[in-house]
């Protein structure tokens, strides 16, 4: 017993004069599977560089609230997993986290594009690193339409066709698609600025003027386009998504029966959709065009960033964890596609040679990555533009405004929030 | 007793007037000043005078609806959960069989009904294929779209906070329980039914307790958050968007700390109008033992 004591006594001794030997903090959102996998992640490369790294995670609720907070009171962990489109409220002179860069012997920034550097770069400054990028891809039911005897369509048109076959041979609550309302409107934002991108060729705001791109003329015929959906049965009215109260697609009886046999997601949400499907499986599709199409107007963008604080005490050995999370493997393989399919190059590598990922969601992310559009913004989820937005949609789908009413709306009201920034 | 019990008593205090300077004084008077500036939780607070006031009345439209939502949520709530609370109370306050059962299973709502469970309970209680619905159409009627239909939203939200009267319920049992017998005697003697007794003796006798649920009801309702949010959050076009959910919004989704405490502070006020209101009417319908006008 003596001698154990001894011998812990003279670790604990060396540790404390080891001058790298920092004690970190980290904080993220996530699911059960992500805690499990990140807390071990943490504990082989703490063990690795010598760091101890205390664990503080939520679920996705209120998450963003806690940073906040903390950032306001300059409290925040050392590193964090910050959203992406968090970049423009947190730190919009790029000078809310650490510039990364100061860091570039620690970590190895060649195991990212210069693209997906530049999506994290605030003013020149890198607020932090890519951890996986994401896009919405289509998702279909394949029972359901085998059950139609349709293929999984790959135009438009074949799914507004879909639906009148759906609505005769399996019944009037059958939609093969769903991109409409819901409390949030998420839906129907993305559906209608999916098929703008594609009839413009153009993002939402214009990064060299920071206005909206697109004409008012323009987004009308997307928000047209939408309701044309809705109108034919291709997809759920607003007032019946609303009618469900405020719950996901995917908890819905509907969803799970493939009584709604479509939806556009995240590539990386491909198990949360597939998982309560009763019969067969979802198999994500590439994106639908419209016709005379300009571009596939793919929505892409890194899902989120390990960032450092700028106010951390020890940053060289937080910057040592973030590089053994992202680049070594003792984080990669504990960390496995917990959240996605890794950004880093060597980390996607060693991944797939393991075979640790989804072949699903490989499909999906590689729709995702092959796909092409112009450079999302960051903007486009922008608090006050989702709200402009899902208020001006919900209005016209109430029929309370018109189409080109909704749009000038739009156009106007998040032209003036740009005007702020 | 001694100076040390004194000290005692102090220490025993503590604990809480710590926390009410804390968590509730500070706050509070942090939260008046922060109303006259712009704060976005990231750079230190710029001092804007009233300009967030201006806004709130000039300028917002949302603000106009978020606080008619309110207005008529409140006044839709309060006198129907006071009257069916003392409904409940009235019919409970007879001995009847297992009336202590009764008395708990109407109570057992409001100990859940500020929960999320239960919101997330309404929900799918009221959902287009809910239950609610299922029982319309086995009775051979037309489903209703309880939350996607603008007029029917606040109504189904109203209705949770309806089934919540156990609070209210109980404290108007206790009172219905400490009116005299006597008078009901005498009453009955006269020849007094049922409906006059209970308007000309109970009702004037439980009139502070009225007042008092009047209060606590109003009060809690304006700070609704729970319900609207976690069953439609809001929605649809703003029908349920009640003054606290738009608080919440304006502070933590898009951190204007500045503008949802000019709004807490209107909520703040407009609460404290109705009360005086209330109290300063109480002269006129509220009867105290011993008052010498009755």
């Amino acid at each position: 017993m003596r001698k154990t004591t001894t011998a812990l006594a003279v670790i604990m001794a060396v540790g404390a004069g080891s001058a790298s030997a920092a004690d970190l903090r980290m904080s993220w959102w996530g699911g059960d599977s992500r805690h499990v996998a990140t807390q071990e992640a943490l504990k082989a490369c703490g063990e690795k560089h010598g760091h101890t790294i205390k664990p503080e995670f939520t679920g996705w609720t209120g998450h963003q609230e806690k940073v906040a907070t903390q950032l306001a009171g300059g409290t925040e962990a050392d590193i964090m997993q910050i959203n992406w489109p968090w970049l423009p409220l947190f730190s919009l002179e790029g000078d809310g986290f650490a510039d990364l860069n100061e860091y570039s012997d620690t970590i190895d920034l060649s195991q990212w594009s210069q693209a997906q550097l530049d999506s994290a770069t605030v003013n020149g400054k890198l607020n932090g690193l890519p951890v996986s990028t994401t896009g919405r891809v289509f998702f279909f039911n394949k029972a359901t339409f085998e059950e139609a005897g349709l293929p999984l369509p790959a135009t438009w048109d074949e799914l507004i066709e879909a639906a009148a076959v759906f609505k005769e041979k399996l019944g009037p609550d059958y939609y093969p698609f769903d991109a409409q309302g819901g409390n949030d409107g998420l839906g129907a934002i993305l559906n209608v600025s999916l098929v703008t991108t594609q009839m413009t060729g153009k993002d939402l705001v214009d990064p060299a003027t920071n206005t909206v791109a697109w004409t008012a003329e323009e987004l009308q015929k997307g928000i047209e386009f939408n309701q044309n959906l809705a109108d034919k049965g291709g997809i759920r009215d607003w007032k019946t998504v609303a009618g469900g109260g405020n719950v996901d697609l995917f908890e819905l009886p509907a969803w799970s029966e493939g009584k709604i046999a479509g939806s556009y997601e995240w590539d990386s949400t491909y198990g949360k959709f597939n998982d309560p499907i009763e019969n067969g499986e979802l198999v994500p599709v590439g994106l639908l065009t419209v016709e005379d199409a300009v571009t596939e107007g793919v929505y892409r963008k890194p899902s989120m960033l390990f960032s450092i604080s700028k106010n951390s005490e020890n940053p060289e050995a937080a910057a040592q964890i973030v590089n053994c999370l992202l680049n070594e493997s003792e984080g990669i393989e504990a960390l496995g596609d917990t959240r996605g399919i890794p950004a880093s190059r060597i980390a996607a590598e060693t991944l797939a040679e393991g075979g640790a990922i989804n072949p699903r969601l490989l499909e999906a992310h590689k729709l995702v990555i092959e796909a092409e559009g112009p450079t999302v913004s960051p903007f486009n989820e922008h608090p006050e533009v989702r709200e402009i937005f899902k208020d001006a949609l919900e209005e016209f789908a109430y029929g309370n405004i018109s189409a080109a009413d909704a749009a000038t709306e739009i156009v106007d009201g998040v032209n003036g929030v740009l005007a702020k920034f | 007793m001694g100076g040390d019990s004194r000290y005692l008593g102090l220490a025993y205090v503590a604990p809480y007037v710590a926390g009410l300077l804390i968590f509730t004084a500070i706050p509070f008077v942090a939260s008046f000043y922060l109303s006259f500036t712009d704060y976005n939780l990231m750079r230190s607070p710029q001092w804007s005078g009233l300009d967030n006031y201006t806004q709130l009345f000039t300028r917002d439209r949302t603000f106009r609806k978020s606080l008619s939502v309110t207005l008529l949520y409140v006044f839709m709530t309060v006198p129907l959960k006071l009257v069916f609370a003392l409904f409940i109370a009235y019919i409970l306050n007879y001995r009847l069989k297992f009336i202590n059962f009764f008395r708990t299973a109407y109570y057992v709502p409001s100990i859940l009904g500020g929960s999320i469970a239960v919101a997330v309970l309404w929900r799918y209680i009221f959902a287009d294929s809910g239950l609610v619905n299922m029982a319309i159409t086995a009775f051979g009627g037309e489903p209703v779209n309880w939350f996607g239909d603008p007029s029917n939203a606040l109504f189904t939200i109203t209705l949770l906070r309806l089934w919540q009267f156990g609070s209210a319920m109980v404290i108007f049992l206790a009172a219905l329980q400490s009116i005299d017998k006597t008078l009901y005697e005498a009453a009955a003697i006269d020849g007094a039914g049922k409906w006059h007794t209970f308007v000309y003796i109970t009702l004037p006798l439980i009139t502070p307790v009225i007042f008092f649920n009047l209060i606590m009801q109003m009060v809690q309702a304006f700070q609704e958050f729970n319900g609207p949010y976690v069953i439609t959050e809001g929605g649809p076009l703003k029908s349920t968007y009640l003054l606290p959910l738009y608080i919440y919004e304006e502070a933590f989704k898009k951190f204007d700390m500045g503008y949802a405490s000019a709004i807490a502070w209107v909520l703040f006020a407009i609460i404290m109008v109705l009360t005086l209101i209330a109290f300063w009417s109480s002269r006129h319908w509220v009867y105290y033992a011993g008052d010498k006008r009755s």
